[in-house]
């Protein structure tokens, strides 16, 4: 079974990703913040985090720096998915290592191709 | 180059200055005066009130006069006149034999104080009729000789100061003045019953009116020339000149001066009197009037006291001797001999054996001053009294005073106007003064003095042309000075000074305007060469100390070192640094031969002056304009940066806006996507659940939307307020009811009892949407559990206060500064969606402060915040 | 020291001038006498210490 954290601090967005994954039959682990989210990484090793950048506490960016520095998550793709959309977030997003950068609004359906495809 | 930085502070203290210029009190005022006062009564504070009147003046006169001389390096009174009128060796020399006449007779007057007090010490006889080598007046005169010829001339730059003769003269300013107090209070207090006693007694005694009147309108011009010569005195002595303006070291001293010198001179003066009609009282007619303050305390036992006097006027004439020796001395070698004997001896010898004959100079100078000195008083001393000796030498030394004073201020003065006005002034005081009692001891004959040169009784020496009501140094005084002045008045306008006094005299007198140009101010052209002059500089100076010199003036002007041809302004400096050895005369002399010089017109003069000052001028123009520049282009700066801020902030929020945008977009988007992909798999509960996500984003998202606008609105002044007058209970009890629903379904209390009745202006729509505001925050941030929220009013002077209080943890300490900053977000919220805009503080701020209210947040310890908000009352 | 003040110096100077010359010092020539001293020689001295009082208020004040 795939598993997936979902890292975003919008109850309702993290709501209907949760849906949508669950019925991918992924295993998905949600945090509120960066923080939550290392806490949830200690214990598990999911195939893929999706990764909102504004959060409080620890932001997006803390957060894959930690990832990237973890060897056990070194097979885990981190996405970001966040309404930054512009050139240079982009860049920056892509050269701290994110392995797709993805921008808000976005489309479940396509979301759920994208990452199917990433873990293949 | 000149001043030797001395380590002891105190000799540099202006008190020393001061005292130094009491050099002025001489023996003749230690016994003169009471000689004077016992006699004729009054006469004798003419002498002092002149320096009195003179010393205000000082602030404008002595400064300017200092300042002159510290820029010229001028040693002496000579050359101060003779570089005034265009550095003329002949007018120096003329100055400095008027001195030398004018202060042989001062020295021998204090030759006299000396061997006559002395004697009256020692109770030896008058030896005058001896044999020169019984008489002890000769040995005091040889040893003060050699004594001063040692003492000061160990420097051969004659500008350099001399710390140790102006210190011990400031200490035997105050010996003699200590002194002459004591005997003064001795006499009035301890031999009389005190000034009203003395009074009594000698207002008892035949004419006594006369010694406390003025006799008549005719002891009047004598008493207003007496003045007038003291006047002059304290300016043109050549001690006073070296003492106040060669020796100062600092300008602000004469801050101290003004009123201290006046003051010397008043305790100086006061027990003269008091000492003089004691000793008419107790002495009677026979004694010498003038040695009151010894034969007092002699006659009644107290010889340590009479010891005491005759130290404290010791003192005065060491010093009177020493400084006018000095002065006296520096004059004769600068102005007299080495310009007219010595210079070329010295072109051509080394530069240490023209310091030592410098030296030897000085010294053989001043010890013959003395011995002449001494001559004079073996010659003339039984005739005269100590008071008409120093009257003498005042009034030959006031024929200095025309082209001095005329010379500070009127710029058309010139050097033949001077030399002439002071020939004629001399003789006119040598007929009317020193004549008669020339002739007088030589034939003792009064033959001259009362019918006047074969019997022509207008030319009788003591009453020209029928003036009988002057005393004869007044009446001489008077025709002197008459001619004296006109003669320069008349001979300045009449011939034309050359261009190189004209320079002088426009430097002398607007002194202010071309202290700035100081090397550039001299004005000279034609052709010289650097090594020339740098030939003669090396004789006088050495060549260690010319090469120095001369790589300052190249580093100072920004010239290569090896430059050829010299400028008006080396030549300047270089006379200026040879006039300290042997003074600006001769200096002129050397250095014009080593160059050729070029006749230059009056007109080019000035105009050469003019450009100097304007170019100063121009420069300093140019410097502020250049400084205007420097700050607008700062200026520019700073608002340029300003405008990229200000351009940032925006692109900052509009990033945010669109953030804030997206975020409940794409909730909505997403479980839009769900519902309709639904394949009915989802339960109605979560559709529900989908369904309520989806309108409580689109509620977010228009609200927020909202408050952009507003806030939007707002910030650029677009908004007027509708303000009415309201209840302010009232609009609150509104608020809370439209939120009391969501207050009860989180447990939380809302305590509003305290709420006052105030009726005022404000926009209440706008004020409602704070008072929610507040209230939502406080339900954000209330304690969880048992959230109370308190809402209070307060009346404060000119204002009402209305505070939300919330029972949470209060806001943390690194959000307090930003709260209301619009999109801040506070880190410590009780929700998981957060349900503010961000903008809500920012646009309660906003609405209060254009109600000229204000809006803030306190910390209330750990428990709680309270955010408060004021609104004047009348609006 | 500025100008307006340095004048007020020669002023004084100026009036002291006329206060110790005729005929303005024939007014004190009387013939009598306060605590011993003459008037004359009373009036001298005071305008005289005056003098000292008035140049220090002067230069203490404004002398920078």
């Amino acid at each position: 079974m795939n598993k997936i954290l979902i890292v975003d601090d919008e109850p309702n967005i993290v709501m209907s990703l949760e849906y949508a994954f669950k019925k991918q039959n992924f295993e998905v682990f949600i945090a509120r913040d960066g923080s939550e989210a290392l806490e949830i990484l200690k214990n598990n090793i999911p195939n893929v985090v999706l990764l909102d950048i504004m959060m409080p506490n620890v932001d997006g960016y803390q957060t894959l720096k930690e990832i990237k520095a973890d060897q056990n998550l070194k097979h885990t793709k981190v996405v970001f998915l966040t309404a930054k959309n512009k050139a240079s977030d982009v860049e920056k997003g892509l050269e701290l290592g994110a392995d797709l950068y993805l921008t808000k609004p976005f489309s479940i359906k396509k979301i759920i191709a994208i990452i199917n495809e990433l873990i293949q | 180059m000149a001043e030797k930085k001395s380590e002891n502070k105190w000799v540099n203290h202006p008190l020393v200055y001061s005292l130094s210029i009491a050099v002025y009190c001489t023996a003749w005022t230690y016994y003169g005066s009471v000689g004077i006062a016992a006699e004729s009564g009054i006469s004798f504070l003419p002498i002092y009130l002149g320096p009195v009147i003179a010393v205000p003046l000082w602030i404008i006169a002595m400064r300017k006069i200092i300042r002159i001389s510290k820029q010229n390096k001028i040693s002496s009174i000579a050359d101060f006149i003779s570089l005034r009128y265009g550095n003329h060796r002949f007018l120096g020399a003329l100055v400095t034999i008027i001195s030398v006449l004018g202060i042989v007779p001062y020295i021998s007057l204090q030759l006299k104080a000396i061997s006559e007090s002395f004697e009256i010490l020692t109770n030896t006889s008058h030896s005058l009729t001896h044999n020169i080598f019984y008489d002890t007046t000769f040995y005091i005169a040889v040893i003060l000789a050699l004594f001063a010829a040692f003492y000061g001339t160990q420097k051969t730059d004659a500008s350099e100061k001399h710390r140790g003769i102006v210190v011990s003269a400031a200490f035997e300013s105050i010996v003699k003045l200590v002194f002459f107090l004591v005997i003064g209070v001795y006499v009035t207090f301890y031999l009389f019953d005190g000034t009203q006693d003395i009074y009594d007694r000698i207002s008892k005694t035949e004419n006594f009116e006369k010694l406390i009147s003025f006799n008549g309108l005719e002891s009047g011009f004598n008493w207003l020339f007496m003045i007038m010569l003291s006047f002059m005195a304290i300016f043109l002595l050549p001690r006073q000149f070296q003492v106040s303006v060669v020796e100062n070291l600092r300008e602000r001293h004469l801050k101290h001066t003004i009123w201290f010198f006046p003051l010397y001179l008043l305790l100086f003066n006061f027990f003269v009197i008091f000492i003089a009609w004691g000793g008419k009282l107790n002495l009677g007619e026979t004694a010498n009037a003038e040695y009151f303050a010894l034969l007092l305390p002699l006659q009644n036992g107290n010889t340590f006291l009479a010891l005491l006097v005759f130290l404290g006027g010791f003192s005065a004439v060491i010093s009177m001797v020493v400084v006018s020796t000095l002065a006296l001395s520096t004059m004769l070698s600068n102005n007299l001999i080495i310009p007219y004997g010595y210079l070329s001896k010295f072109s051509k010898a080394d530069p240490e054996k023209n310091t030592n004959n410098i030296k030897t100079i000085r010294r053989i100078s001043i010890f013959s001053l003395i011995i002449l000195a001494f001559l004079f008083y073996r010659s003339f001393s039984i005739e005269l009294s100590l008071y008409a000796i120093g009257l003498i030498s005042f009034v030959i030394i006031a024929q200095l005073g025309p082209s001095f004073f005329f010379g500070l201020v009127w710029k058309r003065g010139s050097a033949r106007a001077s030399i002439v006005g002071i020939i004629i002034g001399f003789l006119f005081t040598f007929y009317t003064l020193i004549l008669p009692f020339t002739i007088q001891s030589l034939t003792e004959s009064t033959f001259f003095v009362e019918n006047g040169p074969f019997g022509i009784a207008l030319l009788k020496p003591y009453s020209l042309l029928g003036v009988d009501f002057l005393s004869p140094p007044a009446h001489a005084f008077f025709w002197s000075m008459l001619f004296n002045t006109i003669t320069f008045l008349v001979v300045s306008i009449s011939f034309r000074g050359n261009y190189r006094e004209r320079n002088y005299a426009e430097l002398f007198i607007d002194n202010k305007n071309y202290s700035s140009l100081q090397d550039n101010a001299f004005v000279w052209k034609g052709e010289a060469y650097v090594s020339n002059i740098k030939n003669v500089l090396n004789k006088f100076l050495g060549t260690e100390r010319t090469e120095r010199a001369l790589d300052l003036f190249f580093r100072k002007y920004d010239l290569p070192k090896d430059t050829e041809k010299a400028d008006a302004r080396l030549i300047n400096f270089s006379e200026k640094l040879l006039t300290g050895s042997i003074g600006s005369a001769s200096a002129k002399i050397l250095i014009s031969n080593v160059i050729k010089e070029e006749e230059i017109s009056l007109i080019e003069v000035l105009k050469i002056l003019e450009e100097s000052k304007e170019n100063i001028s121009h420069n300093k123009n140019l410097q502020e304009k250049s400084k205007e520049l420097t700050q607008l282009t700062d200026q520019l700066k700073n608002a340029n940066n300003e405008l990229i801020f200000k351009d940032k902030q925006k692109d900052d929020f509009l990033d945010t806006v669109a953030h804030e945008i997206k975020t409940p977009l794409t909730g909505i988007r997403a479980a839009t996507e769900l519902l309709i992909d639904d394949e009915d798999e989802m339960p109605s509960e979560l559709k529900q659940k989908f369904l309520n996500n989806i309108l409580q984003d689109s509620d977010r998202l228009s609200r927020m939307i909202n408050n952009i606008l507003d806030f939007e609105k707002l910030t650029t002044d677009r908004i007027s307020l509708d303000s009415k007058t309201h209840n302010l209970k009232k609009s609150i009890e509104k608020t809370i009811e439209s939120l009391m629903h969501i207050a009860n379904q989180n447990n939380i209390s809302i305590d509003f009892s305290q709420i006052k009745d105030v009726e005022m202006r404000y926009d209440e729509d706008r004020i409602i949407q704070v008072i929610t505001n507040l209230i939502s925050n406080a339900m954000k941030f209330c304690d969880k559990a048992n959230g109370k929220i308190f809402i209070t009013n307060k009346i404060a002077g000119n204002e009402v206060e209305v505070c939300v209080t919330d029972n949470g943890k209060g806001i943390p300490m690194e959000d307090i500064n930003y709260i209301f900053d619009k999109f801040y977000q506070s880190k410590n919220q009780n929700t998981k969606k957060p349900e503010g805009s961000g903008l809500g503080l920012a646009i309660s701020k906003q609405i209060i402060e254009k109600h000229q209210g204000k809006i803030w947040v306190e910390n209330i310890k750990n428990s709680g915040a309270r955010f408060v908000f004021k609104l004047p009352l009348n609006n | 020291m500025k100008r307006r003040h340095e004048q007020k110096l020669v002023i004084l100077s100026i009036v002291l001038f006329l206060c110790f010359n005729v005929p303005i010092i024939l007014i004190f020539d009387i013939n009598y006498a306060f605590f011993g001293i003459p008037i004359l020689y009373f009036s001298i001295f005071s305008f005289w210490a005056l003098s000292i009082i008035i140049s220090y208020i002067v230069l203490k004040k404004h002398y920078e």
